[in-house]
């Protein structure tokens, strides 16, 4: 017992070394095994979200094939509409897809296709100014509702109804974008954002007098997951929370807007012309790159490190997981892993197909493409796309591919 | 002596008392004439003090509380009709048999329709003013749940299967579309204006509204109405059918065999000068028929005679085996009897140039009208029994229900509801409500005055024709804002009615003093605004509202300058009336205006009573400044944002009755007007 007492002091010190040795050591494996984690997760971030996508659930036909990969297809067999098909003009702004019902916004009026037939919507229908910019459908009255260079327009089984800013609570006339977002309609215009509540009638607009914006021209409006994104010109990125009714912005955190100081640190540029929200992700079109944003991190793209066929981009579009990027030289679209790019021949109808993943790229020569590189807008009618250019509109339909392989060429 | 003494005190006496009840008589005939500056009015201080006093107890002693019978519903085994009490606040249930009222439930504020659930257990009550609807579980004979609506809703239908109630909101132009299953409303659709009647087609694909009043048309171009149709599976809207120079559809009714809609209307003539009424120049009643085996093609029949017109036609139901229809004319207290048959053997040997003729034939009813049957007042909302055989129909304003034998079709008999006896006001209902008093009964008030409100129309009244255009304005709650006209030169309603009421509306001669009166305490004692849904019960205005405010009281421009008191919103429209009751130049004068000032509008309950200014040339509240007022004569605007420009107007439009504001300091009376 007494040799026991005279041991203690001693084993108590050693004990107590011990202890600390094991926890510097454990703590240090942890550490070095955060830094590795770190470091996989950022470059997957920035080059292997595919990692994220292909374990989303993807579901088709009613069925949860949650271990299947999202596919981006390849669009072939182009279909190309101008004037001579009944358009009434070839400078197609947007399109957006209605079930079997296909609008497009042109400089001369609003054209719906519809039984393969084209027919025309102008101020003698009551349309409120023929150059229309921006379409979307309520999903749910299906109501169609219509940005315009002179007011917005919402069109209803025959019926015109128009909102200007004379006659409503809207802001602008020239509006570039309009979205419904339930009861709400929100539009993107050249005086700011305006947003219509379609029960009780009432307008709030947003502008630099009321919300974090530098200029009051905005190019797009989009929402999701409870927040609206408004591309403001010059002002990046503006979120507006619709429960809180709070804003935050994004801008260029380099404040060298013509250079990407810091790559993913931010939107990659204040000058933006679009935004696109879907799958939990907004997608940020500007004259200067693009943006990703999954609500965490952001990601830049630029035509000279990426699959984008070009920084100046006029819209994009936010499909599942992938976006679709109308650029003055074509249109890209991204999943998060490959790039796919349809560019037009000059002086032919044909086209080239250019596919990059990584450092791998892959062009082919088609005989079909879109009708013209300057690309405004696109949407998705199940395997049919449909793209909107100032040379006409095209329709395109997706190769057949199994899912569980890459598209073939 | 003493005998002299009281000689000379009775002598002073009587001399003291025809000296006083002389010039007494004099000074109550003065004050008469000048409060009501009509014809002369016959002295009786009641006219005034009794019967046109809105509240306290005066009001109480002279006015009753009605039932006013609006619609029915018949219970799944015949025995019970449900009846909408629109005054009294109540659902009544009729025994059948022995036409005794069996039991009421307490419902919201004026209920206008009711239906049955398929298996006859649940009633639905919409509450117009309450802005709800009432679940009512009918075997325990009580409220079990509510709904919230648009604002105003009306007729209502429920589906085939029972899972789905389609609601006509009138007020917020829309139907609300609520699965019974959660009781959530999952969809609001956009109507015409003023939908009001709901009714689904015999197979149940498609639900039909029918809209009262005018869609937006150009300034001065004909009105337009539209049947909203929607489809059942998608529940989108399908077809927007449009029915020109027509106006208050309150319901339609589908021909079993599902080929035709048809739709009671009002065709108001408010282009042309109103300075013939004789056949039928200023207002004809008919139906509109959609032609839905036809590609929805429409046409128009008149249910006028060259000598005879039917007022204000309200509801419609169809025989179960398609071969007439009943129309209510609430105005004319007439049930008109149609062959279908008839009219679609017109459609079908007709030509459409044929057909566009016959549109405005005073002479075509003659082909289809098999009948019309005298009901009691303001005949409203129609049901047959299960059979067919009985048409039960809501007698309004005699608080009863007529029977009437749909084969001999005569009115057998009325159910007597039980409503108070005749007082003042009600007698001033009941004129208000009929075409008795116009040329061959053309109109009634609540013509142009549909709910006491307004039509939404421009009239060519004046002297001279296409000048002086007056847009029809609102007669609720117009108690001490008096003058009257938008040159402000009516100062009593007893002098709007009179003289001038007959020889430039009604042609015939003018109402008695007895109806005059009658007329007069309806028309301001029993007329109220409904509640202003953007207005919170507490009084609490919305961030907008409060910035609006502070624009509508501002008196500095937003540079800092003064305005000047007379251009100041709040100087010409103050609390609790908004209006200062005077005539103004507020550079809204056009060239066809020989007036060039006119008087001061109420604002309450503003949001309900587009177009506006004078002759309705501003579509909404913000064309007032936006298109017109360049040079800031109709208040001080051009300076302000488009921010403040929202705001202005998100205040104007949660203005109410006038009871709810408590400024004393603005509240005037009929009397300091003069």
């Amino acid at each position: 017992m007494k040799n026991m007492k005279n041991l203690l002091p001693n084993i108590s010190a050693k004990l107590t070394v011990s202890l600390f040795l094991i926890g510097g050591m454990i703590f240090g494996l942890s550490w070095i095994m955060k830094s590795s984690t770190d470091k996989n997760v950022e470059e997957s971030n920035k080059a292997n979200t595919a990692v994220n996508v292909e374990t989303e659930s993807v579901k088709t036909d009613g069925e949860d094939k949650s271990k299947e990969a999202y596919v981006m297809p390849v669009y072939d067999n182009w279909e190309t509409f101008t004037t001579k098909d009944g358009l009434p003009s070839d400078k197609a702004f947007c399109v957006r897809v209605d079930g079997d019902r296909v609008w497009v916004g042109t400089k001369a009026g609003l054209a719906l296709y519809e039984n393969n037939t084209w027919r025309t919507f102008t101020e003698e229908d009551g349309l409120v100014h023929h150059g229309v910019l921006g379409i979307d459908i309520s999903p749910v009255t299906g109501d169609v509702w219509v940005a315009t260079l002179g007011g917005l327009s919402k069109y209803s089984a025959g019926k015109f109804d128009n909102y200007t800013q004379f006659n409503s609570g809207m802001l602008n006339d020239v509006i570039y974008q309009v979205t419904c977002v339930g009861k709400d309609v929100w539009m993107a215009t050249g005086g700011g954002a305006g947003k219509l509540d379609t029960y009780t009638g009432e307008w709030e607009i947003f502008n630099e007098q009321n919300a974090p914006m530098h200029e009051p021209w905005t190019y797009g409006v989009t929402a999701g997951d409870g927040k609206v994104y408004i591309a403001a010109w010059g002002g990046g990125v503006i979120e507006y929370n619709s429960s809180t009714k709070s804003y935050r912005d994004y801008v260029d955190p380099d404040g060298q807007m013509e250079l990407d100081v810091f790559p993913d640190d931010g939107v990659v540029h204040d000058i933006t012309s679009g935004v696109s929200f879907a799958d939990h992700i907004l997608w940020v079109a500007t004259y200067f790159g693009l943006s990703r944003y999954d609500g965490l991190h952001w990601n830049g793209y630029f035509d000279h490190d990426s699959g984008l066929i070009s920084n100046f981009i006029n819209f994009v579009h936010a499909n599942g997981p992938a976006a679709w990027m109308c650029t003055d030289k074509g249109m890209s679209s991204f999943d998060g892993k490959r790039w796919i790019t349809y560019t037009k021949n000059e002086n032919s109808a044909g086209g080239e197909v250019i596919i990059t993943e990584g450092d791998k790229v892959i062009k082919e020569k088609v005989a079909t493409s879109i009708s013209h590189n300057f690309v405004l807008g696109v949407d998705f009618q199940d395997d049919v796309i449909w793209v909107a250019t100032s040379k006409g509109v095209s329709r395109g339909v997706a190769r057949k591919t199994n899912s569980s392989t890459k598209p073939q060429l | 002596m003493k005998k002299r003494k009281k000689i000379f005190l009775i002598a002073s006496i009587l001399l003291l008392i025809g000296f006083v009840g002389f010039h007494g008589r004099k000074i109550a005939t003065d004050h008469v004439q000048y409060m009501t500056a009509g014809e002369p009015h016959t002295l009786n201080c009641f006219s005034c003090h009794a019967y046109i006093v809105r509240n306290g107890p005066i009001a109480k002693m002279v006015k009753e509380q009605y039932l006013s019978p609006m619609n029915m519903a018949v219970s799944s085994d015949g025995s019970i009709l449900y009846v909408t009490a629109q005054e009294g606040n109540k659902l009544l249930a009729v025994n059948t048999t022995n036409h005794q009222i069996e039991y009421s439930i307490n419902v919201g504020e004026r209920p206008h329709t009711v239906v049955l659930s398929k298996n006859g257990k649940t009633a639905y009550v919409s509450n117009q003013w309450s802005y709800n609807i009432f679940i009512i579980d009918l075997d325990k004979r009580q409220v079990t749940d509510t709904l919230i609506t648009g604002t105003g809703p009306a007729g209502m239908a429920i589906s085939e299967n029972n899972d789905y109630l389609y609601v006509a909101n009138t007020y917020s132009s829309d139907i609300s579309i609520f699965d019974l299953n959660s009781k959530q409303e999952i969809r609001r659709l956009s109507a015409g204006k003023d939908p009001c009647g709901v009714t689904i087609s015999p197979d149940g694909n498609s639900v039909f509204v029918s809209n009262r009043l005018s869609n937006k048309v150009p300034f001065r171009s004909t009105p337009k109405s539209e049947i909203t149709i929607f489809g059942t599976k998608y529940q989108r809207v399908t077809h927007r059918d449009i029915f020109p120079s027509a106006t208050i559809q309150e319901n339609t009714a589908i021909t079993p065999s599902g080929d035709l809609a048809i739709v009671p209307q009002v065709r108001p003539k408010n282009l042309i000068p109103t300075a013939q009424v004789e056949q039928g120049w200023m207002m004809n009643h008919g139906i509109g028929i959609i032609d839905l085996k036809n590609d929805h093609k429409k046409i128009q029949l008149l249910t006028d005679e060259p000598n005879a017109f039917y007022a204000d036609p309200y509801d419609i139901v169809i025989s179960p085996d398609g071969k007439k229809a009943f129309i209510s004319h609430s105005g004319a207290d007439v049930i008109t009897v149609l062959d279908i048959d008839a009219i679609r053997n017109i459609i079908t040997t007709s030509t459409d140039e044929q057909l566009e003729m016959y549109s405005n034939h005073l002479g075509i009813s003659s082909q289809f009208v098999i009948a019309r049957i005298h009901t009691g007042a303001n005949p409203k909302g129609l049901v047959l029994s299960l059979d067919g055989k009985i048409l039960y129909v809501a007698e309004r304003l005699d608080d009863k229900i007529a029977i009437i034998d749909t084969k001999t079709l005569k009115k057998l008999e009325s159910i007597d509801l039980g409503g108070p006896g005749m007082t003042v006001s009600r007698f001033g209902q009941q004129l208000f409500h009929s075409s008795g008093h116009t040329f061959q009964g053309q109109y009634s008030c609540l013509t142009c005055h549909p709910d006491s409100h307004q039509d939404g129309l421009t009239w060519d009244m004046g002297p001279d024709s296409g000048r002086d255009l007056a847009n029809t304005q609102t007669l609720l709650e117009i108690d001490q804002t008096s003058p009257f006209k938008w040159n402000g030169k009516n100062v009593s309603v007893f002098m709007q009615d009179g003289m001038r009421f007959s020889k430039f509306l009604t042609r015939t001669e003018v109402f008695n003093q007895k109806e005059l009166d009658a007329l007069v305490s309806y028309i301001l004692t029993e007329l109220d605004l409904p509640p202003n849904p953007y207005r919170d019960p507490s009084g609490k205005l919305t961030n907008a509202q409060q910035r609006g405010k502070i624009i509508y009281e501002r008196t500095e421009t937003n540079c800092g300058r003064v305005i000047p008191v007379m251009d100041r919103c709040v100087t010409c429209h103050p609390a609790p009336l908004y209006t200062d009751r005077r005539q103004d130049d507020v550079g809204t004068r056009k060239a066809a205006d020989d007036d060039e000032v006119f008087d001061t509008p109420s604002l309450n309950n503003t949001f309900d009573s587009p177009p506006y200014l004078h002759d309705g040339s501003a579509f909404s509240l913000e064309e007032i400044w936006t298109k017109f007022n360049d040079h800031d004569e109709h208040g001080y605007a051009n300076d302000m944002t488009k921010d403040q420009l929202n705001d202005l107007v998100e205040y104007l439009k949660s203005l109410g009755s006038s009871e709810l504001y408590t400024d004393t300091e603005h509240k005037t009376t009929e009397a300091s007007s003069h």
